[in-house]
């Protein structure tokens, strides 16, 4: 690392936020930021921002490909205006207070002018040592273009393995090589600094008894993923190393490095290895072969998050995924086949087994680097004894420097729903350091846009030589002239690099003075460049749905390259198939609605007062709409949280903040009764107080935070006697009467009851941790108790996992049963009973109890999410918790554009969890309410209403349930909700049905533009 | 024969199939010069005319390419293109067309191999099967309209 020499200084008026670390949860708080109208700066160490999830194969629990889905968000950082990327940069100190922080950031050179590069690959062509391209995504192929949405789309040079640094400023026709680049510091002044800085994964080579990185076969979960990846070494082939031939046998280990106490591990649970695992194996079955064996070797299945209980009852059922209960004790490579054995044992059986299998995958969890202990050092956040960022108890973004908040991994481990989660959540917060949204930055003021329905097509054809890489291939010169033979082609020029500024201040200049009213581009990809070029247009005054891109160098030069005369021939056919349907664009509207700047939050316990709060104190008028009589919701009913947090306090305080706001109308005893509107503009009616007065609310966005009801079976004989009660009763008897529990000798507790079964199927998440909260309360008021907890797995996921580690030291006696294993509980002579069948020693066992506490976790409020999901048309899962839009991008929006979900009417969560969900719904709603105006884009579905035979086709075919049949009788399609597929389009028996921007006539003239020097 | 170069138009999706073309070219993994590409939102708005006028127009063979099966954009628009090239294959075979001359794949966004290998695998298709008889047609047509 080279020495930084001058310090540029930056402030500016306008301040700002620096997200350090551009992995999902950075990349998430600083679009969130930059949608409100915020200044952001995002800085990452690596060249190119993306982070772990880059590498990964498929996400879980929909088994996408992971590209598809996080490609988007990169090229979205790219775009916006008020975010400012700084790749290869780190944080090197921070100064000041919250509100007005000074930071200096340190940028290593990169040789490279990111506004010139193309990333044509000719530098790398003629220095493949030295240039690099979104390295650290793979690590065996350095140069590799793992996928074309690297953002920013530009390559770095490393300097020293230079070795003719003239021949390399030659290599380049962009002319953006910098060969007196240098270090640089920059220092900025920022309102608040939030940290995405991630964790690594543990590398189990320095575990000596599972062989990595001496055992070909032996790999690690991400390896193996990579190994899947079509993008891997055997190009999403699953061989093995050893051989590159299919394994038939594939066996993972669980809590490889994590849960241990051994000198390489680390106590906690890494939280994400159990689902990931379950994906590998199922992602193994699907795409390769039913017939491989998968096999989980595992501790607890920690399966707690939203429907992961139902996506290990897939593997275990419909894949037949084995699971065996143990933790191995090693793994020999026979030396001919390079096969492995695992010997281990299980509880119920003396005698340890040895079994042989083809590969094995070594599922490795989070670990903090020294690098996080350096900058938390150097900008004086505190860490928590295993290196992740401390944070606030009932705060979990907030670190212990007011203005720093984190996200991510870097707090404590999690998968990516929840990364996104507090992502939002710390842009959220981050944003409260700044100006209220009421003075957030202005939007682009433009000049009008010109009416072309009166003139004739006038079309600009540009073309650019993108340096070689197009015209290196083929004669621009002679594009050019064909063009400007076609008809209605006023203009053919060509521009060089297209997309550089000066060549964008010519398209910009030719359309004014030539009258233009058309423009076609032969250039890159319309994916990656169209809206650089729809936003020329709308400055030069232009619809912007008036340009058409014809890809003339990702889908022509680059791909025959060696057939310059072939490629030559498609260009004339392709830019003649554009021009033909640009002819065929008209102006479209963007839908826009004014933005209604107040929002309704349903729902009064701790998440809706908490989101409520952080909407109001930005300047947003709240309904804060509870049924209930008094704010509070389940809260008031917990005493204490594991850590040992008084809830009661911070529930006082809550209500206090909320109740004397000024921004906050707080309307208990209120029930939602209709809904209308439109996302920006919504009208919900209420009816309120003792006397049910109607009352009509109206405003842009709507956060549910209904919660969810404590669950109460009627089993295991609750409800029948003083003794048999659930957890929330145990907490507040040791709260209300410690003297009572003092007494005890024997306390039983059983876990699961009611959840994790058929008509509740999935984990309550919630029960393993206050189950030992409650059973460390009666230990620590009667040492000499017996504490008895019979469970299933115990999900004590993340950091959880120090109070069960510490209930074991305590002596609290954990009993698994199964299913089919379960408690039995009878009353005799007024005292409470409980057998169960202990595996271990092979027996049932009979307990004589003072007190049965149930884990009965939590159940969807069915009466009210299903009203609401009726009112609100969104959706809910098949346990009727409300469904998010997208459970890993968008876990906070639902599918309807303005309304947000936070708490527990998402899924049963803890206090910290839902505070945080609350702040993640608020700071999302409030990339809508920064808006004056929703746009709601063009490309949606209009129905001719005199050809509609009213045939339902559309409203049938529709994924999203759109389509309407109106009072006319004829099929409304409400642009607000087109998702603008074109589904409809093409089921629609009468043609009745357009797609904008995507007409008929227009892919039919393109069409004939393709053919049109054949007839 | 020998030297028949057919015309094939790929009708390919945004979000994937488009994107692995792409792919395809930042790799520089070469495929037939004879495929050219339309972009649509979603395979699932690509309408039987669509393919029928391609086959009319000049098009030796056309084949739709979306996501792959579960993972649309659009829920289920790419099985829905599915049995759309079906039916359009069963009506040009009614027609005495070759069915062949009309396909659908699924490919993800990060397929640029597969995009070049699913080109070229039809192009050769298409080219054993020779040219597109509806041009015959519409040049005897001419002639006797001459």
């Amino acid at each position: 690392m080279q020495e930084a020499k001058d310090i540029q200084y930056e402030s500016s008026i306008d301040k700002r936020v620096l997200v350090v670390g551009g992995g999902v949860g950075g990349i998430r708080a600083a679009l969130d930021l930059a949608e409100s109208r915020r200044n952001v700066t995002l800085i990452d160490k690596s060249y190119a921002i993306g982070g772990l999830m880059t590498q990964l194969d498929r996400t879980f629990p929909t088994n996408n490909c992971d590209l598809c889905t996080v490609s988007p968000h990169l090229s979205q950082s790219g775009r916006q205006i008020y975010l400012d990327l700084q790749p290869m940069t780190v944080l090197d100190a921070l100064e000041g207070e919250a509100g007005d922080f000074k930071a200096t950031l340190l940028t290593q050179p990169r040789y490279i002018d990111v506004e010139k590069c193309t990333a044509c690959g000719e530098c790398q062509k003629q220095f493949p040592e030295a240039v690099r391209f979104t390295p650290g995504l793979d690590p065996r192929a350095p140069t590799c273009m793992r996928y074309p949405q690297a953002t920013p789309y530009a390559y770095s040079i490393d300097m020293d393995k230079v070795t003719d640094k003239d021949a390399l400023v030659q290599s380049c026709k962009a002319d953006a090589i910098v060969l007196d680049d240098e270090p640089r510091k920059i220092e900025l002044n920022v309102a608040s600094v939030v940290l995405s800085i991630g964790a690594e994964l543990f590398n189990p080579e320095a575990l000596d008894h599972f062989g990595a990185g001496k055992l070909d076969n032996v790999v690690t979960g991400l390896e193996y993923e990579r190994i899947m990846s079509a993008s891997g070494p055997f190009q999403g082939s699953l061989l093995r190393r050893s051989d590159q031939k299919r394994p038939k046998r594939v066996a993972w280990i669980q809590c490889v490095g994590s849960r241990g106490i051994n000198k390489e591990d680390v106590p906690y649970c890494s939280g994400v290895c159990c689902m990931y695992a379950l994906k590998e194996a199922i992602v193994t079955k699907e795409r390769f072969a039913q017939e491989i064996e998968t096999t989980i070797f595992y501790m607890d299945m920690r399966t707690y998050g939203k429907d992961y209980e139902l996506y290990l009852n897939r593997a275990k059922n419909e894949y037949g995924i084995r699971m065996i209960r143990c933790r191995p004790h090693s793994i020999v490579e026979d030396a001919d086949t390079k096969n492995l054995s695992i010997t281990y044992a299980v509880e119920e059986e003396a005698q340890p087994k040895i079994e042989e299998f083809d590969m094995v995958v070594l599922s490795t969890g989070f670990r903090m680097n020294s690098e996080t202990a350096v900058l938390a050092e150097k900008i004086g956040v505190e860490l928590d004894p295993y290196q992740f960022v401390k944070t606030d108890h009932f705060n979990a973004v907030e670190t212990s420097k007011p203005g720093v908040y984190v996200c991510g991994v870097a707090q404590t481990p999690k998968d990516i729903p929840e990364t996104m989660v507090q992502g939002s959540a710390a842009a959220s917060m981050a944003a409260s350091n700044l100006p209220a949204m009421a003075d957030a930055l202005p939007e682009e003021e433009l000049i009008p846009e010109r009416d072309v329905s009166g003139e004739d097509p006038k079309v600009g054809f540009f073309i650019c030589d993108c340096g070689m890489e197009i015209g290196g291939v083929i004669q621009v010169s002679e594009i050019v002239e064909f063009a400007k033979g076609l008809p209605r082609v006023a203009v053919s020029q060509a521009v060089g690099y297209g997309c550089s500024s000066e060549s964008m201040a010519v398209i910009e200049e030719s359309i004014k003075t030539n009258g233009l009213n058309r423009v076609v581009i032969g250039g890159c990809s319309p994916r990656t460049h169209e809206a650089k070029f729809q936003d020329l247009l709308r400055r030069a005054g232009l619809n912007k749905y008036l340009v058409e891109i014809v890809n003339l160098r990702d889908q022509n030069t680059w791909a025959h390259l060696g057939e310059p005369d072939k490629a030559l021939q498609k260009a004339f056919r392709l830019v003649e198939s554009g021009i033909s349907g640009v002819l065929q664009t008209r102006p479209l509207v963007d839908h826009t609605l004014p933005m209604n700047r107040n929002a309704l939050v349903v729902g009064g316990g701790v998440t809706g007062m908490t989101a409520a709060l952080q909407l109001a104190d930005q300047g947003i008028k709240v309904y804060l709409v509870e049924r209930a009589p008094v704010l509070g919701g389940v809260a008031q009913t917990i005493r204490k949280t594991i850590e040992g947090e008084d809830v009661g306090a911070f529930l006082n305080q809550l209500v206090k903040d909320v109740t004397a706001h000024d921004n906050i109308q707080v309307l208990t005893r209120s029930i939602i009764v209709d809904h209308s509107g439109m996302p920006g503009r919504f009208q919900t009616g209420i009816q309120t107080g003792v006397r049910m007065n109607y009352m009509q609310l109206d405003h842009g966005v709507t956060i549910l935070a209904t919660g969810a009801l404590p669950n109460r079976p009627a089993i295991y004989g609750l409800g029948s006697h003083d003794g048999i009660m659930t957890q929330l009763d145990l907490d507040t008897l040791l709260d209300e009467s410690p003297e009572k529990v003092q007494e005890m000798d024997q306390v039983v507790m059983i876990q699961c009851a009611g959840s994790r079964e058929p008509d509740n199927p999935n984990c309550s998440r919630i029960c393993c941790q206050a189950a030992i909260k409650n059973a460390l309360r009666v230990k620590a008021l009667n040492p000499e108790a017996s504490v008895y907890v019979l469970y299933r797995d115990i999900r004590t996921y993340g950091m959880y996992e120090d109070f069960y580690r510490e209930a074991r030291n305590q002596d609290v006696q954990f009993i698994r049963f199964t299913r089919d294993t379960k408690p039995d509980v009878r009353v005799e002579s007024g005292r409470v009973y409980v057998s169960v069948f202990d595996g271990i020693i092979g027996r049932t066992i009979d307990i004589e109890t003072d007190l049965l506490a149930l884990s009965t976790g939590m159940i969807a409020d069915d009466e009210t999410t299903e009203d609401l999901a009726m009112m609100f048309h969104v959706p809910r899962t098949s346990d009727n918790y409300f469904l998010e839009d997208h459970v890993k991008l968008r876990p906070v929006d639902m599918s309807v554009r303005g309304i947000f979900l936070a708490g527990t009417a998402h899924s049963p969560k803890t206090i910290p969890e839902s505070i945080t969900q609350a702040r993640a719904a608020a700071g999302r709603a409030q990339t809508m309410l920064a808006k004056q105006e929703i746009n709601l884009g063009a490309s949606v579905a209009k129905v001719d209403g005199s050809k509609c035979a009213t045939c339902l086709v559309c409203v049938r075919a529709c994924p999203f349930s759109i389509p309407l049949i109106n009072e006319d009788r004829y099929s409304q399609i409400d642009p607000a909700k087109c998702q603008g597929c074109g589904i409809c389009v093409a089921e629609c028996p009468a043609k009745a049905i357009q797609l904008m921007a995507f007409e008929d006539d227009q892919i039919l003239a393109k069409l004939d533009g393709i053919f049109g020097g054949l007839n | 024969m020998g030297n028949f170069e057919p015309e094939i138009v790929g009708l390919c999706c945004h979000y994937c199939a488009y994107t692995a073309a792409d792919m395809a070219g930042s790799k520089r993994i070469s495929y037939p010069s004879n495929v050219k590409i339309i972009r649509v939102p979603c395979t699932g708005k690509v309408d039987a005319i669509h393919l029928m006028k391609a086959l009319e127009k000049g098009a030796d063979g056309v084949f739709v390419a979306g996501c792959l099966e579960g993972d649309c954009h659009f829920k289920n628009g790419n099985t829905r293109a599915a049995k759309r090239v079906v039916y359009v294959k069963n009506y040009i075979e009614s027609l005495g067309f070759e069915p062949e001359r009309v396909a659908m794949y699924n490919i993800s966004a990060g397929m640029g191999e597969r995009f070049a290998q699913i080109a070229g695998e039809f192009t050769e298709q298409i080219k054993a099967l020779g040219p597109n008889p509806v041009k015959n047609i519409k040049s005897n047509h001419q002639a006797a309209g001459q």
